[in-house]
């Protein structure tokens, strides 16, 4: 009997360590669970800089901009050195591309962030909260318009994220309701956001007023277009400035003629194996002189080089030209830098984004460039309107020019007195050298329907999107049609 | 006369007559007494030999039988003749099947294990006198395939059981002295007394942790009643490299490069070859010969009640790379001590406490030491006109100056650990223990890194232009509390059964602190602290710096056994985790093996050749739960950082996307195999069939772009989605012999043939990929339905083009020119393109073999560890192929006009496809190495104080045989997709070295 009720005893001291039950095994984690977010002003602040964090992984697009353009060629180290950039400058691109890939996933990556913000936004109220909220519209919009630019229709989500099982349901949201949902968007950021920021780099009034004038531009809205630009060119705390040299400087940094800047910083390290995640101007190390050794500049892989006919297009006595383009073999002559040939060699780097001395050179430093990427520059604002008050149906032909040669004048160039088909040829070909090497001439070409004359290989019908990565179309269940003719 | 005749019948009567008193000692074969040994006299009475190994026996008359049994030792019996001081010497029974063996929570004779369980002795570890304990597993254990990761010092193997089962963590679950271990590089061999491999479904009583094998370690404990001895072990060795690559000297390289430079259309770069002669041989320079000391001291001994080990350890390694920069420094002390409380109680105490300080170099990447010397042109000289470094100007952005490099790396670790376990056995009545045992570890892992402000040419990813230092620390703890009791009885005579229950709980935490600061004064490691420094950066700053991970289980194992001659053993385990979502938190693994000793069978009695003969089977399904935390929940530990007024704002969002329904990967594991031993036990016969499918494998599989798990610190969800298989066959056969009073041999030779198969991988595409070769290439390994976990997936080449007319009749490769591979178009659609690339080769190996020969005469002893490795495949990936890095010396056979060769492409900077990943870059790895050879004098035996002084010379990797032109055949980075690629592995040191032991 003793022992019986001993080894009973002991049974019990062998189960002993299940007082601590099975809910022993129940831990919370230490990270905080995403559900149960968004319960102070401040949580929504930082939820809000974190749908920031995607505006610098565009500097693929910006690339991309130019390359699948007649503005620069793609270099690189040789035609093996990232396939999928070579074959965009060849317009023989596929839906295997890699590059298309990273931006179909980094913009849909800022969707999401900014969406996250949305689908919490009535669970508590605070003063500021509606800035906090158009800044989140603002970015839902910014990735929005670079997703339809890119690929044309795209699945839509407003305040919501996709969650996993939506990508089985979803389908290509036709193009006009997501621009729709772009300009809603961006008229709540407008009506919601301070006209200057409670800090540098943040979005301002002015800043959705310019993405919405240049929302309704693509969409050939002209007169929706005019309306808002002029608001903003009247009441805007924005100018031209005169010291043209620096704009692109780290001196010229968030200047008076900065509507929108996407921030960099040197000051955290990146690798390859999350160039999203770099805090610095990738682009810019991508572009930047290959082995270069010398005064001024810094060392990149030679990316991106402008072509003759981009140099020949400035007009002379056009200051903008030494500002968009360095000739580097007359430098390397001039200064006895040296320097390697990268492929495709062309003779010229872009000098707004190419990496220049001076910065911490953070390990890996090409990666890590501090150059911020002038998003959209009041000359732009300028140019848009000049084109849109040209086009609209009652034309107003004197605003335009006035506008157009603001620009023009501030690069030491003549007035225009053209009008009509010819004011606007003018005004395109004042973009195209205006804005070099900023990332807008291929999609300006697709939209002004000027692709085929002045890209070799354009094909009409293709290329005006790209294709959607099929890798894609098979995660999504295999149920969306590609876009023509890839 | 008669008076005479009558008074020696009297003497001879008497003496004949006479009970004597015996006395004897009982001896080891080297002359040491034995305490404790059972003398039994035929007829009653019985003693025990004391402390010495002496014993008293009264009454013995001439004809008694005395019996003398210990454990572990062959019974002995004697007839009494006119002794009157009797020596017996008792030989060890390490052959019988009386070994114990460790089966988890638990022991058993080795006669009744059921299933596959390979042990090693410490007489082996002690005789192959490694480093780390996984060079003592290489080539001893059927079914175990260890690679190193690397030669450097310090650096660790990668233990695969019976194949690789998964694609995510196949490390499998080692206990010491039922402590978890992760790190082996913290135990000292020769603190071991015993390892148990448990291979089959045996390790099923680990439930969720056993689908990777389970490795079972026990530390040394003294023995009761045995005087306190010390052993003392000490050498000192020479390492120096097995093997270095041939590569071009100056002029060969300048020749060389002026033929590519004009094949590529460019102008040649050398103007003129004299004068350059054979320039800097970088790898002469950076291999060096480097030391390596250790000392050893143990103690042991014991009381009536009490029995105690103790140790003290010393290791100091040099690298042959880089000597003190990549040295590796160990020290460790142990204690074990048991005591009985009584008949009933006993408890049991150990300690471990252990340093280790570890210098890194960077090895087996791209720009690795071993890499750049490779690479580097041997037209510069190590330092240039002002005595600085050479800067390595031209050769790409990775190839720096590898001596620079060595002088300018200063990372290191530290590890400060603390380990200890206490157990209490508690006889609660006759039949019934019940075992409480705590183990605990506590780790402190420091690092330091101090990158100086360093120029090393232009471009280059290594350049620094503002010093930076980062230090780590991280705190491991975990402890493990098993309770469990074990009854034991036996019916009807025949049947015996033993039956356990338990329970135990685990659970380890820790925790990760890093920072880096900037602007080192003077650029100088003196002054390298976070309070020189400038901009702190926290390098947790999204969190995800801790961990919590535990685990709850009950178990029960009921063996029986009929008369020891069926055996049945049946174990049932449910395990909790943390790591399973809530719907799967719980599992429940069951397994079962049986056996039977077909030599204790009435008609085998005839057989007299086979002396022991058992056939077992086993089959269970066993768990592995090494996935990440918290899969199953979605956290903020994302990475969302901007910059606001020019500095960093660090934001919260999602990390990884979750799954709820994330559960551990399962395992089904068959094994049917027989045990035998014949000819006079001298031959051991042991063959096992296995098959190991494996379900369920976690995959980070590609998800839809649009759900944004590409965002910076996010990832796709974690799902269980892969199956593969793993089937093989073990062989292992033994020989031990006494050929004459001075002579002893002994033999082994084991052999796995392994076959590994994916059956599903529920990703797109129905593959995952990994690995890296070349820059900016397709990843070259694959995970995919039909192949080998890990193959090489790249084109097939078939020759060279010869003629130009070549290149336009092969309509599918029409950018090629003369000189150029050949791609073989192997989906016959008319292109050379990306789905044309095939299984290329595997680096899971065919044929795992081992073979071992020693022998003992007189006073030598003499033993030869061989291993060999047939049909694993590596991807020689070292070369930069930049314009101006070197080649190494197979480019001399390079294509130079129509019909040189057609094997080796033509040199040329120009743009070409023969770069792009094929099976020109695999090599064949298959090797034969002999690990260890060593030949041993025992100088003297009982010499004052001292029981045994030997000396020794052992060769460790004296000779290797392979085709493999890289550094070393035997290393692999161990990752199951992307391992077997050589981007210049720091090979593995020969070494020479000299030793003592001294046992006094």
């Amino acid at each position: 009997m003793n022992t019986i009720i001993k080894s009973i005893l002991l049974t019990l001291v062998v189960l002993l360590p299940t007082s601590c039950s099975d809910s022993f095994v129940e831990v919370k984690p230490n990270d905080q669970n995403s559900e149960d977010y968004f319960n102070t002003a401040e949580e929504f602040d930082l939820a809000v800089v974190s749908a920031y964090d995607l505006l610098q992984s565009t500097y693929i697009n910006v690339m991309l901009g130019e390359i699948a353009s007649d503005n620069t060629l793609a270099g690189g180290e040789s035609s093996n050195d990232a396939p999928g950039i070579q074959e965009i400058d060849d317009m023989r691109h596929t839906p295997l591309n890699a590059q298309l890939r990273d931006i179909w996933g980094w913009m849909f990556a800022g969707v999401n962030r900014a969406n996250y913000v949305m689908e919490f936004q009535n669970k508590i109220d605070f003063t500021g909260k509606n800035v906090l909220l158009a800044e989140a519209r603002f970015l839902r919009a910014y990735y929005y318009f670079e997703l339809v630019k890119f690929f044309g229709d795209v699945p839509l989500t407003v305040d919501k994220r996709f969650l996993f099982g939506d990508q089985f349901t979803v389908g290509r949201t036709p193009k006009a309701e997501v621009y729709a949902q772009i300009e809603q968007d961006l008229i709540y950021a407008s009506a919601n956001l301070p006209a200057v920021g409670k800090q540098t780099g943040r979005a301002t009034k002015g800043a959705a007023q310019a993405l919405l004038g240049k929302a309704y531009l693509f969409q050939n809205k002209y007169a929706e277009a005019a309306e808002v630009l002029e608001q903003l060119i009247t009441s805007g705390p924005y100018r031209l400035v005169t010291d043209y040299d620096n704009m692109f400087e780290s001196v010229g940094e968030n200047n008076a003629e900065s509507v929108f800047e996407v921030q960099y910083s040197d000051k955290e390290g990146a690798g390859f194996g999350c160039l999203q995640c770099s805090e610095g101007n990738v682009a810019v190390g991508f572009n930047g002189i290959r082995n270069y050794n010398g005064p001024k500049y810094d060392s990149g892989f030679s990316f991106n080089v402008p072509t003759s006919g981009l140099a020949n297009a400035f007009e002379p006595g056009d200051i903008r030209k030494r500002v968009a383009i360095l000739d580097i073999e007359a430098w390397a002559a001039s200064t006895g830098a040296t320097f390697v040939k990268g492929y495709e060699h062309t003779g010229y780097y872009n000098n707004k984004y190419i990496a220049r001395q001076g910065d911490l050179n953070t390990g890996d430093a090409n990666l890590t460039n501090p150059n911020n990427y002038r998003a959209i520059r009041f000359a732009d604002v300028l140019l848009m309107a000049a084109e849109a008050n040209n086009k609209k149906s009652s034309a107003d032909a004197i605003k335009s020019q006035a506008y157009l040669n603001r620009v023009r004048n501030r690069a030491g160039l003549s007035n225009t007195t053209l009008t009509g088909d010819a004011l606007t040829n003018a005004i395109y070909r004042e973009r195209r050298v205006e804005l070099a090497g900023e990332g807008h001439r291929f999609f300006d070409l697709v939209r002004t329907s000027k692709a085929q004359e002045s890209i070799p290989n354009f094909t009409v019908g293709k290329h005006e999107v790209f294709p959607i990565p099929a890798i894609e179309i098979q995660l999504a269940g295999n149920r969306w049609t590609q876009n023509p003719n890839y | 006369m008669k008076f005479l005749f009558i008074w020696s019948l009297v003497l001879g009567l008497s003496l004949y007559c006479e009970a004597q008193n015996l006395k004897g000692k009982v001896k080891e074969q080297n002359g040491e007494g034995i305490p404790g040994v059972a003398v039994a006299v035929e007829g009653g009475q019985g003693t025990f030999t004391d402390i010495d190994g002496s014993f008293t026996l009264n009454n013995i008359k001439k004809g008694d039988k005395l019996t003398f049994s210990f454990i572990g030792y062959e019974t002995q019996e004697v007839i009494i003749a006119n002794q009157t001081d009797l020596q017996v010497i008792m030989a060890n029974a390490a052959n019988e099947l009386e070994e114990i063996v460790v089966v988890g929570y638990g022991t058993q004779n080795k006669k009744e294990v059921t299933g596959a369980v390979s042990v090693i002795s410490s007489e082996t570890i002690q005789r192959i006198n490694p480093v780390r304990v996984e060079q003592a597993l290489q080539g001893q254990v059927a079914g175990v395939n260890i690679t190193s990761q690397s030669g450097s010092p310090g650096s660790g193997s990668t233990i695969n059981i019976r194949g690789i089962s998964t694609n995510g963590d196949s490390r499998p679950l080692i206990l010491v002295d039922g402590n978890v271990i992760e790190d082996l590089s913290v135990i000292n061999p020769q603190d071991i007394e015993s390892v148990n491999v448990l291979k089959d479904a045996t390790a099923g009583i680990y439930g969720v942790r056993a689908a990777n094998g389970v490795i079972l370690i026990v530390t040394k404990s003294g023995r009761l009643n045995t005087k306190m001895k010390f052993d003392l072990t000490t050498y000192y060795g020479v390492q120096s490299t097995t093997r270095k690559i041939p590569v071009l000297n100056a002029t060969e390289y300048a020749l060389l490069k002026n033929e590519s430079f004009t094949f590529g259309g460019s102008r040649p770069p050398f103007r003129s070859i004299e004068g350059l002669g054979i320039g800097t041989n970088w790898q002469d320079l950076i291999f060096q010969n480097a030391p390596i000391y250790s000392l050893n001291l143990g103690m042991n001994g014991g009381k009536k009640k009490s029995k105690y080990s103790a140790g003290v350890s010393y290791l100091d390694q040099d690298g042959i790379v880089g000597g003190s920069s990549a040295k590796f420094q160990r020290i460790t002390t142990r204690g074990n001590y048991t005591y009985d409380f009584s008949k009933k109680l006993k408890v049991n105490v150990t300690g471990l406490y252990l340093y280790t300080d570890k210098n890194s170099l960077l090895e087996n990447s791209l720009g690795s030491v071993l890499f750049n010397a490779l690479n580097m042109a041997p037209t510069l000289p190590v330092r240039d006109s002002n005595g600085s470094f050479t800067l390595a100007e031209g050769l790409g952005n990775e190839v720096i100056n590898p001596a620079a490099q060595i002088n300018d790396t200063y990372n290191s670790s530290q590890v400060n650990k603390i380990s200890g376990t206490l157990g209490v056995t508690y006889n609660v009545f006759k039949n019934l223990e019940f075992n409480s045992r705590f183990q605990f570890n506590h780790a402190v892992v420091d690092g330091q890194l101090f990158s100086p402000e360093v120029f090393y040419g232009s471009g280059k990813v290594f350049n620094v232009a503002r010093s930076a230092y980062t230090e780590n620390q991280s705190v491991f703890q975990d402890y493990t509390w098993d309770n469990y009791l074990t009854y034991s009885t036996s019916f009807g005579g025949s049947h015996n059964i033993k039956a356990m229950i338990g329970s135990s709980v685990f659970k380890t935490i820790g925790e990760f602190a890093s920072s880096t600061g900037f602007n080192i004064p003077d650029n100088s490691i003196g002054n390298a602290t976070l309070d020189n420094v400038t901009d702190v950066i926290d390098n947790f700053q999204n969190g995800n710096n801790m961990f919590d991970s535990r685990l709850l289980s009950y178990f029960t194992r009921v063996q029986y056994d009929f008369k020891g001659k069926y055996l049945l053993s049946a174990v049932l385990r449910r395990d909790g985790s943390t790591k399973f979502g809530p719907k799967n938190q719980f599992g429940y693994f069951p397994s079962i093996s049986a056996g039977w000793n077909v030599s204790d069978e009435a008609f085998f009695k005839n057989i007299t050749f086979v002396n022991q003969l058992k056939l077992r089977a086993s089959y269970g399904i066993v768990g592995n739960d090494r996935i990440a935390d918290y899969g199953f929940v979605s956290l903020l530990n994302g990475e969302g950082v901007y910059v606001f007024n020019n500095d960093l704002v660090f934001g919260r969002t999602i990390g990884r996307l979750n799954n709820p329904e994330i559960q551990w990967e399962e395992q089904k594991t068959l094994d049917i195999g027989f045990d035998a031993k014949f000819g006079g036990n001298k031959w051991n016969l042991t063959m096992d069939y296995f098959k190991k499918r494996t379900e369920k494998l976690l995959l980070v599989a590609e998800v839809s772009g649009i759900l944004g798990a590409s965002a910076p610190g996010s990832s796709p969800p974690i799902t269980n989605a892969g199956t593969v298989d793993n089937q093989g066959l073990e062989f292992q056969l033994g020989y031990v012999e006494q050929l004459s009073k001075d002579l002893s041999v002994n033999a082994s030779f084991n052999a796995t043939r392994l076959v590994n198969n994916v059956l599903f991988v529920n990703s797109e595409g129905g593959f995952l990929a990994g690995g890296s070769f070349g820059v900016g290439q397709e990843p070259p390994s694959r995970m995919e339905v039909g192949q080998s976990i890990g193959y090489f997936y790249g084109y097939k080449t078939n020759g060279i083009f010869q003629t130009a007319s070549e290149v336009a009749e092969s309509s599918a490769q029409q950018n090629a020119t003369p000189g150029d591979l050949k791609f073989v178009d192997t989906n016959n659609d008319g292109i050379i393109d990306a789905s044309d690339r095939t299984n290329i080769g595997s680096p899971i190996p065919d044929i795992v073999m081992g073979f071992n020969i020693g022998f003992d005469y007189k006073n030598i002893d003499f033993s030869c560890y061989t291993f060999a490795s047939v049909g694993n495949e590596i991807v020689r990936n070292y070369e930069r192929n930049q314009p101006l890095t070197n080649f190494t010396a197979y480019a001399k056979d390079r294509w130079t006009g129509e019909g040189s060769t057609n094997v080796h492409p033509k040199l040329s900077t120009g743009t070409n496809s023969n770069i792009l990943f094929s099976d020109y870059f695999v090599e064949d790895g298959s090797y034969v190495r002999v690990q260890n050879v060593q030949l041993g004098y025992t100088v003297g035996q009982n010499w004052k104080n001292i029981t045994k002084c030997r000396i020794y010379v052992l060769v460790v990797n004296p000779v290797t045989l392979t085709k493999y032109t890289g550094y070393d055949p035997s290393a692999s980075s161990g990752a199951p997709i992307g391992g077997g690629i050589d981007q210049g592995f720091y090979p593995l040191p020969r070494t020479y070295q000299l030793g003592l032991n001294l046992n006094f």
